[in-house]
């Protein structure tokens, strides 16, 4: 320090004497740290604001720029001594300024600040040293440190999502309660992706305009659904509001919130309250002293009291019959330990005062806690299911007497085939003791035989819902043999088509059957006997008719003309024999022909009948009209019998005084065919009318119309064998409408 | 040629009516199955024994049916070429066919018109004719 008193700032730093100098004076009083340097750095001036920043006076020439400070940088890395900024400043390097760095004191406080150095130098240009100037920015440091961590702190520690997104959708920032609802495993995951891809697509243009107001400066909230990254969707409530950005720009700063589980919620409580309105059964809450605190619809339609009159007042006086008072305490007893009432049968008390069956249901209503605060009650009239019920006993009691009067053995089954009631008749005819759930013994008492088909059949109709129909025998214990029954049953449907029950019945149809097969032998034997005697007595008429003729033919000289006579009677005989002979034998063959499973068509029919009648039609100029005929699944040489057996009939037993006209006629009727054959002949006396069709009936002698009276015999049993009807109507002397229905 | 027919008024007419064709053959007549059956199996063992050209072979025989003797003839070594008329008074379709099944080379019902039994000469003239033409 030289002791020549220097103006300059030069002169200054180059360690002039400033003792006097107006600058120290500055300096001593100005409340910012100062110092200086020479061009090596060593001090040559401290003001005292350094010192009390810095915590130690430092020694003048000896001390370096950094005052032996610790010099750390903002995030906390130590700064070498070469690369303080005052150092770097004395090298001729570039100096920042607005650093921010932070100094240690020799107690080990520390405190921010924010370094100006600048060089000196002389006049021709060398760095001859420097000053340095040290703003303190601790406080200001400190309350910014203390709000962004208190931004951090409530960012972290908030459950909702927070985030900004900048104004063209860009995530910038999101917490790691976000990236959970997100579904994101890491903020990369999502950060700097655009944010519209995580919204419901139903809402991406909602969000996106939300969006773009808030970063054009306006606050507003939003609720939209988003599709986390792991495919589930969420609602979710968010409040956003702008906030400028550090690049200037102004973003979207939004709070939201997970709000899905509060939709259900609303919803569950709205669909609750809903039902609670609709319930056909009436909803009634009340509390532990039995005052009713709501009263839904039903309540008020089953009991006459409106919500208004109802809710304060007292179950007990409200709706419980004088005789049922102690119900209540017993009631509101059993809720207070907490039990719950279930489909208590009793009687209420309407508005209108008439008295209602009703089922109770009392559940103990807690509060969040646990404790119990009241009940709720669900009453459902009972008084039409009761009546219902004591109907379905009545009618059941009915049922059983009727089965029991019954002849038959009646029973029901299940709609899986058990058996679950018999009437006294199989108690008696089994010897059965009467088991109160019915039982399957049926089956054990089937004949061995027909056990395993009685059974099949039986549950072949239960799996198909079809009406049962099946024969077996039984075990008769009274005249230990076994009796054909037959089995039937048909199932009972509910509204909706389902069996609910079988209804079945056995009828003992031994005797019928024993007849059946009575008849079915006697009239094979009497077909066979029929066919062989019609058969065999061919052979014999023949040789009579022959030889009677041959005897006219060769010996006819020899004979005289009551001979001939004689044996002209013969032939005739023998001849009118041998036609009923033929006639007999057609009449047994109808039903031997097999069944007709082709259609047969009765054109083709009628014209071979007439091709058969053409000596009798040329005979008597007879005239046959015939309409259309119909295709139908008859035999044909049935079809053939019929039209010539009645065209026969029809041309002959016509007037003498005109020749036969006969018309043919068919006609669809309902289900059948009706074919009509009707003449302009002698008619028939309606006294005969059924008569006719009997074997071997005639109305007529042989002398005045030839015939058989196996004709028409023949054709009621063709009719017959098609379950199909024939019939005459007719007058004497108006013709005769012969009429046959046949199936289509 | 040979006539298996029980009915002696048949064999009668069977008779004129070969006479009325005037059909100069030798008859022999059998009236039964057996006799039938026997005929032929003798035929085989007796080497002197001429073969009938035609059988009339009534189907309804006593003892053995006509089918039967059809049968049995249809395996002789002898006459089993022989050819054969079938007669019956059946109008049966069956009856036909069975027998044109064995081997029958006609048949015949028998009717109950002289007239129309006299055409049986026709049919063995023409079934003769048709052999000798063969």
């Amino acid at each position: 320090m030289t002791g020549a008193g220097g103006n300059t700032l030069t002169d200054f730093v180059a360690g002039g004497d400033l003792s006097n100098s107006i600058f120290r004076e500055m300096m001593e009083a100005l409340p910012a740290a100062i110092y200086m340097t020479d061009a090596q750095g060593r001090l040559t001036y401290f003001n005292p604001a350094a010192v009390n920043l810095s915590g130690r006076r430092p020694e003048i020439g000896t001390d370096k720029w950094c005052v032996t400070w610790k010099i750390f940088l903002p995030d906390g890395t130590p700064l070498p001594h070469d690369q303080c900024p005052m150092a770097v400043a004395l090298k001729g390097g570039d100096v920042p300024t607005g650093i921010e760095c932070i100094a240690e004191r020799p107690d080990g406080t520390r405190f921010w600040f924010t370094p100006c150095p600048a060089i000196i130098r002389d006049a021709a240009g060398r760095i001859i040293g420097g000053v340095n100037l040290l703003m303190d920015i601790t406080d200001r440091k400190n309350a910014e440190i203390e709000a962004s961590e208190q931004f951090r702190a409530i960012v972290e520690t908030t459950p909702e999502c927070v985030k900004m997104v900048a104004p063209d959708g860009t995530l910038l920032f999101m917490n790691a309660p976000g990236l959970a609802m997100v579904g994101a495993s890491s903020a990369e995951a999502v950060t700097g992706k655009s944010v519209y891809d995580l919204i419901a697509p139903e809402d991406r243009d909602r969000f996106r305009e939300f969006n773009e107001r808030i970063c054009k400066g306006e606050k507003a909230s939003l609720e939209f659904d988003i599709l986390s990254l792991n495919g589930t969707r969420c609602h979710m409530d968010s409040h956003a509001a702008p906030l400028r950005h550090v690049d200037g720009s102004t973003v979207q700063l939004a709070i939201t919130r997970n709000i899905t589980e509060r939709k259900h919620a609303e919803r569950a409580a709205l669909l609750l309250s809903a039902i609670v309105a609709c319930s056909d059964d009436a909803i009634i809450s009340k509390d532990l002293n039995g005052v009713i605190t709501s009263w839904n619809q039903s309540a008020e339609r089953m009991f006459g009291y409106t919500a208004a009159e109802a809710v304060g007042q007292p179950v007990a006086t409200l709706l419980i019959p004088p005789d049922r008072q102690d119900e209540e305490p017993k009631i509101l007893a059993r809720l207070r330990s907490g039990e719950r009432v279930d489909h208590f049968e009793t009687v209420r008390r309407c508005k209108d005062g008439t008295l209602l069956h009703i089922s109770l249901t009392v559940s103990p209503v807690k509060d969040a806690q646990g404790v119990i605060i009241g009940a709720s009650k669900i009453a459902r009239d009972i008084t039409q299911t009761r009546r219902l019920h004591a109907a379905l006993i009545e009618s059941e009691a009915r049922f059983r007497q009727l089965a029991d009067t019954m002849p038959q053995m009646v029973w029901t089954a299940r709609p899986d085939g058990y058996l679950d009631y018999y009437n006294d008749r199989w108690y008696e005819f089994t010897g059965l003791s009467r088991v109160a759930f019915g039982d399957e013994r049926w089956e054990t008492l089937v004949h061995p035989e027909d056990i395993r088909q009685a059974h099949e059949s039986w549950y072949a109709a239960v799996d198909a819902g079809k009406p049962y129909n099946f024969e077996y025998r039984f075990l008769d214990r009274h005249e230990n043999r076994w009796r054909w029954f037959v089995g039937r049953a048909l199932p009972v449907r509910d509204t909706e088509g389902k069996i609910v029950k079988w209804f079945g019945t056995w009828t003992d149809i031994d005797e019928q059957k024993r007849i059946e097969d009575e008849l079915r032998r006697a009239n094979q034997d009497l077909e066979q006997f029929a066919f062989s005697a019609s058969h065999d007595l061919q052979e014999p008429l023949r040789t009579v008719k022959i030889y009677s003729e041959l005897l006219t033919k060769r010996h006819a000289d020899k004979l005289d003309g009551e001979a001939l006579k004689f044996i002209g009677y013969l032939r005739n005989g023998a001849t009118r024999m041998e036609t009923l002979v033929r006639d007999l034998l057609t009449y047994t063959q109808v039903t031997k022909v097999e069944k007709c499973a082709e259609v047969a068509d009765a054109n083709e029919a009628l014209k071979t009948a007439v091709a058969n009648l053409a000596g009798s039609i040329s005979e008597t100029g007879a005239q046959i009209e015939a309409d259309p005929m119909p295709l139908l699944p008859v035999h044909s040489m049935h079809l053939q019998q019929l039209f010539q057996n009645l065209a026969g009939n029809a041309i002959k037993y016509r007037r003498p005084d005109r020749p036969p006209i006969v018309h043919i006629a068919a006609e669809r009727q309902d289900g059948h065919w009706l074919f009509t054959v009707s003449d302009n002949g002698i008619g028939i006396d309606p006294e005969y009318k059924e008569n006719i069709f009997g074997l071997f009936k005639r109305l007529h002698t042989s002398d005045e119309y030839s015939g058989t009276g196996i004709g028409l015999a023949i054709c009621q049993r063709i009719v017959d064998r098609y379950h199909g009807r024939i019939w005459v109507e007719s007058e004497v002397g108006r013709g005769s409408t012969f009429r046959f229905t046949l199936p289509v | 040629m040979l006539i298996a027919e029980d009915n002696e008024s048949d064999v009668f007419l069977i008779q004129d009516a070969i006479e009325t064709a005037k059909l100069d053959v030798a008859l022999h007549i059998v009236k039964d199955g057996e006799q039938a059956i026997r005929f032929f199996d003798q035929a085989d063992s007796d080497a002197d024994m001429p073969c009938p050209a035609l059988v009339i072979l009534d189907i309804n025989l006593p003892r053995k049916h006509g089918n039967a003797v059809l049968q049995h003839m249809r395996l002789s070594r002898k006459c089993g070429k022989a050819l054969v008329l079938a007669v019956s008074s059946s109008a049966s379709d069956r009856d036909r066919e069975e027998m044109a099944k064995l081997g029958a080379n006609g048949y015949f019902q028998k009717p109950s018109d002289y007239d129309d039994f006299m055409k049986l000469g026709d049919i063995i003239k023409g079934l003769l004719g048709r052999r000798n033409t063969q």
